[in-house]
């Protein structure tokens, strides 16, 4: 398989990677800070609300990393990018739906709502490598 | 819609890398452009006939149109 060697798209692709790893090591260690306030005795209720919304910090900087890397693509990746974002909006978005109603009316485990955003992470991921392999 | 992307490029002698540069675009792009399975826009397609230095009509036609030609 040939490689890309346009320098503006590998430069684009660049950035992403940086930001993106600057954005999992921030998550990372809010995650973990967050974590570990939880588990201290008498901490005001404010101070656990703010640990709590911590980790949306570094999502907003994965967000704003990948909204620079689409305004970085060219027409046809982005409508790959595009159309992953939508697959994975509906199978999470139904999925999601049809599990509330399992869940109240045939009494299947409660889900936390935190995993529905790494579901649409991992669908959306999934659902670009298929893409790319269609249009190959 | 049909395209000659493909022999105009091999008349050039271009690699899809070489027209993805000139193109600005991915290789990825190219080769979804020239198997016909992406249809670019039509900035794209002038930019792509300003590349080769012909007009659009004589690098993209209609499918219908190009069937009624054969």
């Amino acid at each position: 398989m040939q490689r890309e060697t346009n320098p503006k798209i590998i430069s684009n692709a660049r950035r992403y990677a940086g930001n993106m790893i600057v954005a999992c090591v921030l998550y990372t260690v809010f995650v973990f800070a967050g974590a570990y306030a939880t588990r201290i005795d008498d901490l005001p209720r404010w101070v656990l609300i703010v640990a709590a919304l911590a980790p949306l910090l570094p999502a907003l900087l994965m967000l704003r990393a990948y909204v620079i890397f689409l305004n970085g693509i060219d027409e046809f990746q982005r409508r790959i990018q595009t159309e992953g974002v939508l697959i994975a909006a509906a199978v999470v978005g139904f999925g999601t739906f049809a599990y509330g109603f399992l869940e109240e009316w045939a009494g299947l485990p409660h889900l936390p709502l935190l995993w529905v955003f790494p579901a649409l992470i991992a669908v959306w991921g999934l659902a670009v490598c298929v893409l790319r392999l269609r249009y190959k | 819609m049909r395209n000659r992307l493909k022999v105009l490029r091999a008349e050039r002698n271009w690699s899809q890398a070489d027209l993805a540069d000139k193109l600005d675009v991915s290789r990825q792009s190219v080769n979804a452009i020239e198997t016909g399975k992406y249809d670019p826009s039509l900035p794209l397609a002038f930019k792509i006939a300003k590349v080769f230095g012909l007009p659009i009509e004589q690098i993209f036609s209609d499918d219908e149109v190009a069937q009624a030609a054969e």
